[in-house]
């Protein structure tokens, strides 16, 4: 080994250039290496099917005996989506929930935010029973899912029954508040907040866990250099922790965003018309409302840009 | 100049004057107050967050545990009259329960190796081995995460139909590994902000001593990144673990492969037929099977069985949040 390299540097007077070169080309090579399995997964499993969805959507797609007729229309497929689609099931249009999802996702992503950072933080602290009070908070991310919504909706027959039993409510909230004295509207407010509780919790469970990772790969040293400094903990949450999970809000809102639109009622109007077989209009509603996310996107990684949320401090 | 110290010259002694001690008295009672009130308050918001979470939760579970016979009983209202597992057997009965669960296990497990192996690579390689284009590469993940996966669903299916993988659990381990399964583009974006979030200083160290990139990436770059590690494999296991979408249109749910998410949906779809071929009715009396509370009962039985390996699964798992990266080696 010590023989090689003073041989390379008699041959090659200058080695420590080459050992740059060849440091950022080993880095080139392995950036290849580690990017081909998903390079091909891309091209294979994502994009053929992504354009071929594309192509789809200008496309009035019939089932027909082993085959698929297609025949082209233009730009209808996209018309219809938004001028005259009227959902039977649910009564409502595709426009209607679309704008509703949008101006939802705007108020709520940002009191998502702040909630999930908050309840992070709170989860980091020392006290008993955190463990029992993490897995009680995980159990939301493990009821998200459409097999346990399907099996649960059986559980109407259930409510129902209690209801009449009169077990349905443990306490009548809005009932109380009015006969306390509050005005009628702030009763309203306070009951719409508490009824959407296990909404926002629904939603948060993951961002939680994810910002309780990030605030756990912050280093010790940092808090115990500040505490020594006689830092508050409002002081080390500013200084400390904001800066450090950072990077990691961008990750988040870009997660809460695709959940929010996911979970809204638009992807239940796309997966109804992809039942019915309507292909081609399904495919235009997906890429209408893949256009929607792109633009709201744009939007934050714009504000990101501005505030400087999310580039790595240890970057300067 | 110190004006709160008072020097004793016949001592030789230096002391705090009065108003000093008053003050840091006052001080350290502010602190112990901030503190205790910062308690209380938690304790009555997460408790009360606990209880949101939990209250449907213990509904459920108290309805599993009466005995088929009180279904209907309007004096049982909270705890039940007689307990029972039956609600439980009958479920297991329904679902198939332990050839599933091993399956969905196995499946689980599988593919999240693979996600983990295949989104950490390309997140590495996009925050740490940048070079011309990555960026431009990096908005394809974008793209992979916003797109709903019900727009790719025909095409995909054709073409998987096309390799003839349809049918088989293949399917999901060739999505996982090409780092094309369930949100994996949500993984690389996180795998992406641990590395960028660790210090450059790491990477310096180990390339002055000789380290190749891998050896960087391997030894000292996947062990500092054990929180993005151990969240997403949490994540792809339980996303797998409850995934239907994918299940479903590659229909790898068989009769000699099922799966528990399969299973609870069809048998919530129609629980009496599910009751029926899967001989769960001779245990009871027409009087219990004809209540369709009790139906209702099986099928809320069925989805907790299916949530429980996970929840059991993450009191284990959570211990892990717990460590944070004190072995980072840089200091100051």
């Amino acid at each position: 080994m010590m023989q090689d390299t003073l041989n390379n540097q008699v041959n090659n007077p200058k080695g420590k250039k080459k050992y740059e070169f060849t440091y950022q080309r080993q880095k080139f090579i392995w950036a290849i290496i580690f990017l081909l399995p998903w390079f091909i997964g891309l091209l294979l499993l994502f994009l053929l099917p992504f354009m071929e969805s594309l192509r789809y959507s200008f496309y009035k797609l019939t089932p027909a005996v082993g085959e698929i007729i297609a025949e082209f229309v233009g730009f209808d497929n996209y018309f219809f989506a938004i001028n005259e689609h009227v959902s039977v099931a649910t009564s409502t249009s595709f426009r209607v929930e679309l704008i509703n999802t949008m101006t939802d996702v705007i108020f709520n992503l940002p009191v998502l935010l702040i909630f999930s950072l908050f309840m992070a933080v709170l989860l980091n602290m020392k006290f008993k029973g955190r463990a029992l009070v993490r897995a009680i908070f995980f159990v939301p991310v493990i009821l998200n899912s459409v097999a346990v919504t399907t099996a649960l909706g059986g559980g109407q027959a259930i409510n129902d029954i209690l209801a009449q039993q009169g077990v349905g409510q443990i306490f009548d909230l809005h009932f109380f508040l009015l006969q306390t004295g509050f005005p009628e509207f702030l009763v309203a407010f306070v009951v719409g907040l508490i009824d959407r509780i296990y909404d926002i919790l629904a939603l948060s469970g993951v961002p939680i866990l994810l910002f309780l990772a990030s605030i756990q790969s912050i280093p010790n040293h940092l808090y115990e250099a500040a505490k020594i400094e006689g830092a508050t903990s409002y002081e080390m949450f500013w200084l400390i922790t904001l800066p450090n999970v950072s990077p990691h809000i961008l990750t988040v809102t870009v997660y809460a965003l695709v959940d929010t639109f996911l979970t809204s009622p638009v992807a239940t109007i796309i997966s109804d018309e992809l039942n019915k077989q309507a292909w081609g209009l399904s495919s235009a509603m997906a890429w209408i409302y893949v256009l929607c996310i792109i633009a709201v996107l744009l939007v934050v990684f714009v504000l990101a840009k501005i505030f400087k949320i999310g580039g790595s401090h240890y970057e300067h | 100049m110190n004006i709160n110290i008072e020097a004793d010259l016949a001592l030789g002694k230096l002391s705090f004057n009065e108003e000093a001690k008053q003050r840091g008295k006052s001080i350290r009672r502010i602190r112990k107050f901030q503190s205790i009130s910062l308690s209380v308050l938690r304790t009555l918001l997460l408790g009360g967050l606990c209880f949101v979470i939990l209250y449907p939760v213990i509904q459920q579970l108290l309805l599993a545990f009466r005995a088929p016979m009180d279904a209907n009983d309007p004096s049982v209202v909270w705890i039940p009259k007689n307990w029972s597992v039956q609600n439980f057997t009958i479920a297991a009965l329904v679902l198939d329960y332990w050839d599933a669960l091993l399956n969905t296990l196995k499946l689980s497990a599988i593919s999240m190796i693979l996600q983990i192996a295949s989104t950490a690579l390309a997140g590495y390689a996009f925050s740490r081995l940048k070079f011309k284009g990555s960026e431009v590469l990096f908005i394809f993940v974008i793209i992979t995460i916003v797109i709903p996966p019900q727009a790719l669903s025909l095409a995909q299916y054709l073409y998987f139909r096309d390799l003839s993988l349809i049918g088989k659990e293949l399917s999901i381990y060739v999505m996982s590994g090409l780092g094309q399964g369930i949100r994996s583009g949500i993984f690389i974006y996180i795998f992406r902000s641990f590395f960028k979030g660790l210090p450059k200083e790491l990477e310096e160290a180990a390339q002055i001593d000789g380290a190749s990139v891998f050896r960087i990436f391997w030894n000292v770059m996947l062990p500092n990144a054990r929180g993005a590690i151990v969240t997403v494999g949490l994540f792809a296991f339980v996303w797998q673990w409850n995934d239907v979408y994918f299940a479903k249109i590659f229909e790898i749910s068989t009769a000699t492969f099922p799966i528990l998410t399969m299973r609870l949906v069809n048998a919530a779809e129609n629980i009496y037929a599910a009751l029926f071929y899967t001989g769960g009715l001779s245990l009871i009396g027409q009087d219990v099977w004809s209540n369709p509370m009790f139906l209702a009962t099986i099928s809320n039985v069925s989805a907790l069985l299916m949530m429980l390996p996970l929840l059991i699964m993450y009191l284990f798992v959570q211990k892990q949040f717990v460590e944070s990266i004190e072995r980072t080696g840089i200091v100051g």
